[in-house]
């Protein structure tokens, strides 16, 4: 391995295949209003477009070269501008694999390597065989363990996998009932959402050139507006669920969480293999999330903030239970992640915050009321709209919870899902505590801590807490050991309401 | 008990500041300028005008005059072995706490404004957010950010 080798081919493949996914809406876009001019040869432009995406990607395979020599990784790549990437084998913490249909039809894995910098994720290789990677795995990981690296035949490459499935402590699947529920339940609505909502105000100029508008107003049962407005968001909402039930099952399906002596792995997806590693000195925060969807049925989705690991958007997040009862997690933080488990008596924002944290919430409702009054003529009753903003701040107001032990800090929020984050006080990368001079007036605090995560690092606000919390927080971030917060009855050691791991 | 930070940064950041403001408050007057190139001044467009122009003056005041002053004003800093204490914030009023063995990277950064002063910013750095002294006198900038480095060094082996 110590001469340059290039990946195999069929990476020139997913390398075009990236290309397209990084510029789906452009390239769509583009196509479209290409079909609309008649006197450009639409197919013409579909191959050209195609050979000049694989050409890219041909390039890019051609140009990319790495050998591993005296432990270390060396990557060598891009056109005109040489990049050097050395990656010392002390230095990787991590190397996963990964495969998805392309690698799979061709029995290929690409590999990610981790180091603590956030510029590793440039070190990926996008398609090698099964083979070369692990012999890359064996080289980088012999030399990391101080041993001289002996020529490997296949009987190592085997012994060090026995080696690896020793220490596993646990293993724990996501049965095909739970994975139906987690996918139903997943309320990424949103996202899907958001993601229809993008294409169309793409398309939208296009599609109505395209008099796509009257079609749908002739065929449509449609007796007034409202029954199509209506008609419309239930087709919207539909699609949209369709959309976030598949992408779960996608992404979870086949899921498999195994816990060893000192790391997790996670391996899932149904097209696209994944296995992500993460060691458990890189845990920054877990974090427990209710979706809408879910609180009402116990269920809760289970997931971790680890510095270093980034996906390709930068976040540190890693989901290690995609559904679990809410009940199990007691018994759950126990058997893997014992530091966080502790069952701490919590305080609440205090009343007089209440109604700040309705009228913060139903200010924006108030305004899309306003605003529909005035330049669309809606009708009285529009004013009601405010009312769901109020419950929403009300509830916002009642999940809001904080405690502190001796080690650890807990912080519940509500944004849409309800969210209980834990984290560790030595991993506490800042604490802030701010206070508006409304706030001042009515003795308030709104803290903000942060741990690292991903690129960016990860943050949590809890808003209007009681100023008395103050000193004893600031206290407690200096080590001083004074760490019980005021509005904790201290015979009991209970605050109201008991908070617990929940 | 933890006592609020005590060190003042340098008055003259106030000097550094007003004309900071003064300059970059300037580019305001473009939304008028651009009204009026859109409206003209005829009948209630002139009203608008006038509104939003003296609002921009009064801002412009507020923001060269009293602003730098509040500001100055409000800041205090304090390290330890242990660590970093900001307090500042004019509507604001913000409380940063930062445990050395946390801190990454110390720098000192001077803008042209900041060196024709003579003064510096110090620029402390995590895994997670950044955080900045504005305008301390070069030296103490200096002995600041060697100060916390060194302290950063010995706080990493304690965790």
């Amino acid at each position: 391995m110590s001469e340059f080798k290039r990946q195999h081919p069929v990476a020139a493949i997913t390398r075009s295949f990236e290309l397209i996914r990084g510029n789906l809406i452009t390239i769509v876009v583009f196509l479209i209003l290409g079909a609309q001019r008649e006197e450009f040869p639409f197919a013409w432009m579909f191959a050209g477009m195609f050979t000049l995406l694989l050409i890219s990607g041909l390039i890019s395979w051609w140009r990319f070269v790495y050998k591993v020599e005296e432990g270390e990784l060396h990557i060598k790549r891009g056109l005109f501008v040489r990049k050097n990437l050395y990656l010392s084998s002390d230095r990787i913490q991590v190397i996963d694999f990964t495969a998805g249909i392309i690698q799979r039809m061709f029995g290929l894995v690409s590999v990610q390597i981790q180091t603590a910098g956030s510029t590793s994720r440039e070190a990926s290789l996008s398609a090698v065989t099964r083979k070369d990677a692990d012999d890359l795995v064996l080289y980088l990981r012999k030399n990391q363990n101080g041993e001289e690296k002996p020529e490997l035949d296949g009987e190592e490459v085997l012994m060090v996998h026995q080696n690896v499935k020793d220490d596993v402590l646990w293993r724990d699947f996501l049965p095909g009932k739970e994975l139906i529920i987690a996918a139903s339940t997943s309320g990424s609505f949103g996202i899907a959402l958001s993601i229809i909502l993008t294409l169309y105000s793409q398309l939208e100029p296009v599609i109505s050139d395209t008099q796509f508008y009257e079609w749908v107003f002739d065929n449509l049962p449609a007796e007034s507006d409202t029954s199509m407005i209506i008609g419309f968001i239930v087709a919207f909402i539909i699609i949209s669920w369709l959309f976030s039930f598949f992408a779960t099952i996608f992404t979870y399906g086949d899921f498999c969480l195994t816990t060893k002596k000192d790391e997790f792995v996670v391996t899932r997806g149904i097209f696209e293999k994944k296995r992500i590693t993460i060691p458990f000195n890189r845990i920054q925060a877990v974090k427990i999330t209710e979706g809408i969807l879910r609180q009402p049925f116990g269920y809760a989705t289970l997931s971790i903030e680890s510095a270093g690991y980034g996906d390709q958007a930068g976040s540190g997040t890693l989901v290690l239970y995609p559904l679990i009862k809410k009940s199990a997690i007691p018994e759950l933080f126990s058997r893997i992640l014992p530091q966080y488990k502790d069952e701490i008596p919590s305080v609440k924002p205090p009343v007089r915050a209440a109604r700040r944290y309705m009228f913060r919430n139903a200010a924006f409702f108030i305004i899309l009321a306003a605003a529909g009054y005035i330049l669309l003529d809606a009708p009285e009753w529009i004013a009601l709209l405010a009312v769901p903003g109020l419950f929403w701040g009300w509830l916002k107001y009642r999940d809001a919870a904080l405690a502190c032990s001796k080690s650890l800090i807990i912080v519940r929020t509500r944004a849409i899902a309800r969210n209980t984050t834990i984290m560790q006080r030595y991993r506490l990368q800042d604490m802030n505590l701010n206070q508006s001079f409304i706030q001042k007036w009515r003795d308030l605090i709104t803290l903000n801590i942060n741990v690292a995560s991903g690129d960016h690092g990860y943050g949590v606000v809890l808003r209007d807490l009681d100023g008395e919390l103050r000193q004893n927080l600031i206290e407690w971030m200096a080590r001083n050991e004074v760490y019980t917060l005021p509005g904790i009855d201290e015979k009991s050691g209970k605050a109201l309401p008991d908070f617990k791991t929940d | 008990m933890k006592k609020p930070p005590s060190k003042k940064i340098t008055p003259r950041a106030i000097r550094v500041w007003q004309l900071g403001a003064a300059i970059s408050n300037l580019f305001y007057f473009v939304a008028p300028a651009i009204y009026f190139s859109i409206f003209g001044h005829e009948s209630y467009h002139f009203w608008v005008l006038i509104g939003i122009t003296s609002v921009l003056i009064v801002y412009w005041f507020l923001g060269v005059l009293l602003i730098p002053y509040l500001r100055w004003k409000k800041w205090r800093y304090s390290y330890d072995q242990h660590e970093i204490d900001l307090k500042r914030g004019v509507i604001v009023t913000k409380r940063t706490l930062i445990p050395l063995s946390r801190v990454q990277h110390v720098d000192t950064r001077q803008g042209p404004l900041l060196r024709w002063y003579k003064l510096a910013s110090v620029t402390i750095s995590t895994a997670a957010t950044t955080h900045e002294i504005p305008a301390l006198d070069e030296d103490v900038a200096n002995s600041v950010r060697d100060t916390i480095s060194k302290f950063a060094r010995l706080a990493e082996e304690d965790v």
